[in-house]
Parts: structure tokens; C-alpha cells; sequence
């Protein structure tokens, strides 16, 4: 039997925007449109300016590596070792870093370009994934 | 005026830990966290001459399987009418310090117990994932962990490897530097006969040859998962010197958050600007001001070390060396015996045991007690640490 795989909630008021959008292969990140930074994890007010003026945008799915870790050691059946964990900044905002998988273990290096791509993880669930341009 | 005008530490010097008590640390206890947590208690009491009913306060970690009503009442302490939870995971037992001298300075306690329990490697083993990872479905409702466990990202030891990922990248920091973090604890518990690697030495060649986990941090980077329990009692000052053991002053204690602060526990820390830099900064600026001493002063320090990253982050945070310096200070010999700063003087979570920093604090007392196992002379200021992700905390203590 195959392990099946942690499943994000996705109906958080915060946070379900981020899965809608993934499930139509669109990324998007949470800024405020008064100061323009990025909120990641979204949250509706912002906290460099203060304000309340918050909304998800676009993105056009860049973004570089800024670190990561190849997982050796196995901690769930489905998650397959060895699998390496990317954090990666987007190009529209340096406040928002997001967590992919690449599976093995590729060389890498800080600030490398990464392109998103979408992985269907049950039905109707989708998580945005990065690989190495 | 000597503290630079933080009105806040009125408390300086004025409670004290007056008891220690510590369950034997193992990878079974056969028992339950309850009574683990009850036989620390009435170690600690035992130790500070007090009884169960001189306890008006309890204080305990939010990830304690065991509320401070339930130890009470296993306890028998129907004097019970303070009560307090505090974290976040091992950022709490120095947030118990400091929450057990707001109770005893405003006079809502004269005697508070302070105390942390858990099976970590018979019943819930922390490095198996967060709690609430059971159902399919995870995250949500401000945790965050939506963007991180169904990536994979699941363990405090992986979220600390990205850490030290981006301390190799940014700062050259070595795996021998690392390494010497280990060998540091390693050496302190093999003077240490209630250490659980009390008899099993470790060396620098053994260090990298230990089993990758999650790069670039290997098997002898990780704590231990222990069952075991510690409590302290602690008195305000003036009733200090009436019990029979030397009190152990709090000079000051202190709690911060780094500049960018991130919601949920430690997945959404690693995605602020700065990775590498710890809410431990800015609990160090507000701690040596309420002190009223500095890093220099220290005689020693209980560094939490649930990783060795995570020691050379808060070596840098409190002061001891720069931003970036962490790794060649450590690889120096500093945090030996005889060196600059020795930390965790019994093991510490590395080597000792992982009572998710509560045995930091009872091996404090102890070392300004001058009962150590591996004694250091003439100690006389002790920093302990706590969190690091996603927020830090610390105390000094000194003996009086």
C-alpha cells in the first residue's frame, strides 16, 4: 500500500486564496497594496505599515534558491528519501519565501533561478513545486 | 542607576530558586509523564525544605502532556491558586522563570513550581513530526503548516537544516564547527554519571562519520529524545535565606523576537529575511541591560541545544562572539571545560538528556550551587537560553 501524503488544509480564511489559485495553476502571494510588501504567511493586516489594505497578487512564477536540505533520513512513508527541501524567494517580493521538494539529491547553489511548477496531490488539491531553471 | 534605566528590572536579584529535582533521564521510563512530573516535584520540595501545601503556584510548557492542575492534584497541593502555561516548546522554561517572578513580585505567589515532563522518545518522539500530524490533513487556523508538512518539510531537524545551509553559504561555517558543539556537550556529559552518553565518548572522526539526517546536519547534530522530568521551586529572595539551600539569585530574564517576525511555530521562521538571525538578539539586548553584567561576565552558560546549529545561532545572539563567528568560537575550544564559556556543563539536550530545557535550569542551580558533577570554579553567573524559532528567551542566575 502506498503511504498517501500530508494534505494541506485548505479552507483557512487566511490562506485558501494561495490553494485556489495553485488548483488552477496560478501562483499567487498576499501584499499590502499601501507599502507593497509581501505577507507570507498571508495575513490580512499588514505588519510593516500597519494597514489593513491587503490582497493576493500575481505572480509570475520566478524566483532563486535560497537555501535547502537533502533529507536522508526517512520520517513519513510518503515523502520517499532521499528528497531535498527548497526554500526559494520570489522575484516579486524578497518577503516571501516559499517551501518546494525536489526529489534525490541535486547539486545546488545559493541564487540559483527556480521556475514553479504544479504537482496534483489528490483531487482537487495542488501544491505550487519549484525546480531548477 | 546602573542599568541603563529599565524601569522593569526592579525585579533584579530579588527571587531565587530555592529546589531542584530531576527524574533519571532514559529512553523508557515505564512510567507516565504525570508521575514523572510528580516525583521531579517533590524532588525540587524535598530539596527546598518546602511541602507540597507551601505551593501556591504552578507553571508549566504548552507542550506538557501534564497541566499544572493535574500535577496539583497528583501532588496534593490544594494551595493551588496561580496557574500558568508559557512556551513556545523550549522557548518555555525560561518564560516559566520568568512568569513564576512576575507571580512572586506582584505577591500573587510566595512559592511557585516550575516543571516539564514528557516521554519524548518511549511515547511522543518529537523527531517523528509536529504534534496534530496524524490526519491526512494538516495546517491551518495560524499554524501555517499548509505551505510546509505536505512538502515534506516535517521536522524541527529539518527546519534547522536549512539554518545551517545558510550559515555554511553565508558565513563558511564548517562541519567540524559544528562538530565541536557536539564534542563539547559529549565531553561534559562523560563527567556527568546521570548524562545519558555518561559512558559513551564521542570524537571528532566519530562526529563525521555519524549518518547523514537532513543536510548538512548529521545524526550526532541531533538532540536526544529522553523521557525524564525537572522541576524548580522557586522564593522570592528575603524568604530565600531562610531554606536551607544557597539560593541561586535570577538576575534578570528576558524574551524577544527577531526584526520580522513570523506567526505558527518554527516552518514559517525559516522564511523571514534574515534565517540565521534569532529572536535571541533581541531577548540578549534587554537581558544584559536588565543584568546589569554582560556576555564577558559569564562564568558559563546552558545554551539550548536542540541542534548544534542551534548553539552557534545563540552564541552569536548573546553576545559572545559576532554574527557569522559562531562556528570558529565553538571550534576554538571556548566551550570546553577550561575554555572561555563552558556550556551545557552536564551534556546539555545533546548529550545529557532533552527535558526540552528545564534540565538547562536545574544544571544551572546546580553549577552556582557548586554541586556539579563537572564543576566549574568558581561560578558565580550562568546564562541559560531558550527557544530558538520562533522566538527566543534567557535568564541569568547568580549565585548569592
Amino acid at each position: 500500500m502506498d503511504a498517501k501524503p500530508l494534505l494541506p488544509y485548505t479552507d483557512d480564511r487566511d490562506t485558501r486564496a494561495f490553494f485556489e489559485a495553485a488548483r488552477e495553476h496560478r501562483l499567487v502571494y498576499r501584499a499590502c497594496k499601501d507599502c507593497g510588501r509581501g505577507l507570507h504567511p498571508p495575513t490580512a493586516h499588514c505588519p510593516w505599515c500597519g494597514g489593513w489594505n491587503t490582497d493576493w497578487h500575481p505572480a509570475k512564477g520566478g524566483g532563486k534558491l535560497h537555501a535547502w536540505t537533502t533529507v536522508t533520513h526517512p520520517i513519513h512513508p510518503a515523502y520517499k528519501v532521499p528528497y531535498t527541501l527548497v526554500l526559494v524567494e520570489l522575484d516579486e517580493s524578497p518577503d516571501v519565501r516559499l517551501v518546494g521538494r525536489i526529489d534525490g539529491a541535486p547539486a545546488l547553489e545559493a541564487g540559483m533561478k527556480m521556475r514553479v511548477w504544479f504537482e496534483a496531490v489528490a483531487d482537487g488539491v495542488v501544491l505550487p513545486q519549484w525546480q531548477v531553471v | 542607576m546602573t542599568t541603563g534605566g529599565d524601569s522593569a528590572w526592579a525585579a533584579r536579584d530579588k527571587c531565587a530558586v530555592v529546589g531542584i529535582g530531576s527524574t533519571a533521564f532514559s529512553r523508557d521510563s515505564g512510567r507516565s509523564v504525570l508521575t514523572l512530573a510528580s516525583e521531579a516535584a517533590l524532588g525540587a520540595l524535598q530539596d527546598a525544605g518546602l511541602s507540597v501545601h507551601d505551593i501556591d503556584g504552578i507553571v508549566g510548557c504548552d507542550h506538557d502532556r501534564v497541566t499544572p492542575w493535574t500535577l496539583a492534584a497528583s501532588l496534593g497541593a490544594t494551595g493551588l491558586d496561580w496557574w500558568a502555561q508559557t512556551g513556545p516548546g523550549g522557548g518555555a522554561p525560561c518564560m516559566m522563570i520568568a512568569l513564576a517572578v512576575g507571580a512572586l513580585m506582584s505577591g500573587q505567589c510566595k512559592a511557585v513550581l516550575a516543571f516539564r515532563s514528557l516521554n519524548g522518545r518511549s511515547e511522543a518522539r518529537l523527531g517523528s513530526g509536529v504534534p496534530g500530524m496524524g490526519g491526512q490533513t494538516v495546517g491551518g487556523f495560524g499554524s501555517y503548516d499548509e505551505f510546509y508538512l505536505p512538502q515534506g518539510l516535517i521536522t524541527a531537524g529539518q527546519t534547522f537544516a536549512l539554518m545551517a545551509q545558510r550559515h555554511m553559504i553565508e558565513y563558511g561555517t564548517t562541519a567540524e564547527q559544528l562538530g565541536a558543539v557536539a564534542l563539547a556537550c559529549r565531553a561534559a556529559a562523560n563527567q556527568t554519571p546521570h548524562a545519558q552518553m555518561y559512558e559513551r565518548t564521542l570524537s571528532m572522526e566519530e562526529y563525521l562519520g555519524s549518518r547523514m539526517i537532513s543536510t548538512p546536519l548529521r545524526l550526532f547534530d541531533f538532540c536526544l529524545e529522553s523521557d525524564g522530568a525537572c522541576a524548580v521551586v522557586l522564593t522570592r529572595a528575603d524568604r530565600a535565606r531562610d531554606l536551607p539551600r544557597h539560593p541561586v539569585l535570577v538576575r534578570a530574564v528576558a524574551g524577544g523576537a527577531p526584526p520580522d517576525l513570523r506567526g505558527g511555530m518554527m516552518f514559517p521562521a525559516v522564511t523571514r529575511h534574515d534565517i540565521t538571525d534569532i529572536g535571541g538578539r533581541t531577548a540578549a539586548e534587554r537581558l544584559w541591560q536588565r543584568a546589569g553584567v554582560g556576555p564577558r561576565d559569564m562564568d558559563l552558560a546552558q545554551i539550548y541545544d536542540c541542534f548544534t546549529i542551534s548553539v552557534i545561532l545563540q552564541l552569536e545572539a548573546f553576545g559572545f562572539c559576532k554574527r557569522g563567528e559562531g562556528g570558529p568560537f565553538a571550534a576554538s575550544g571556548a566551550l570546553l571545560r577550561d575554555g572561555e564559556l563552558p556550556i551545557n556543563t552536564a551534556g546539555g539536550h545533546l548529550s545529557e538528556g532533552y527535558v526540552h530545557g528545564m534540565n538547562g535550569i536545574v544544571e544551572a542551580v546546580r553549577q552556582l550551587r557548586g554541586d556539579g558533577d563537572m564543576q566549574i570554579p568558581g561560578a558565580e553567573l550562568c546564562l541559560c537560553t531558550g527557544g530558538p524559532l520562533p522566538v527566543g528567551s534567557s535568564v541569568v542566575f547568580r549565585r548569592a
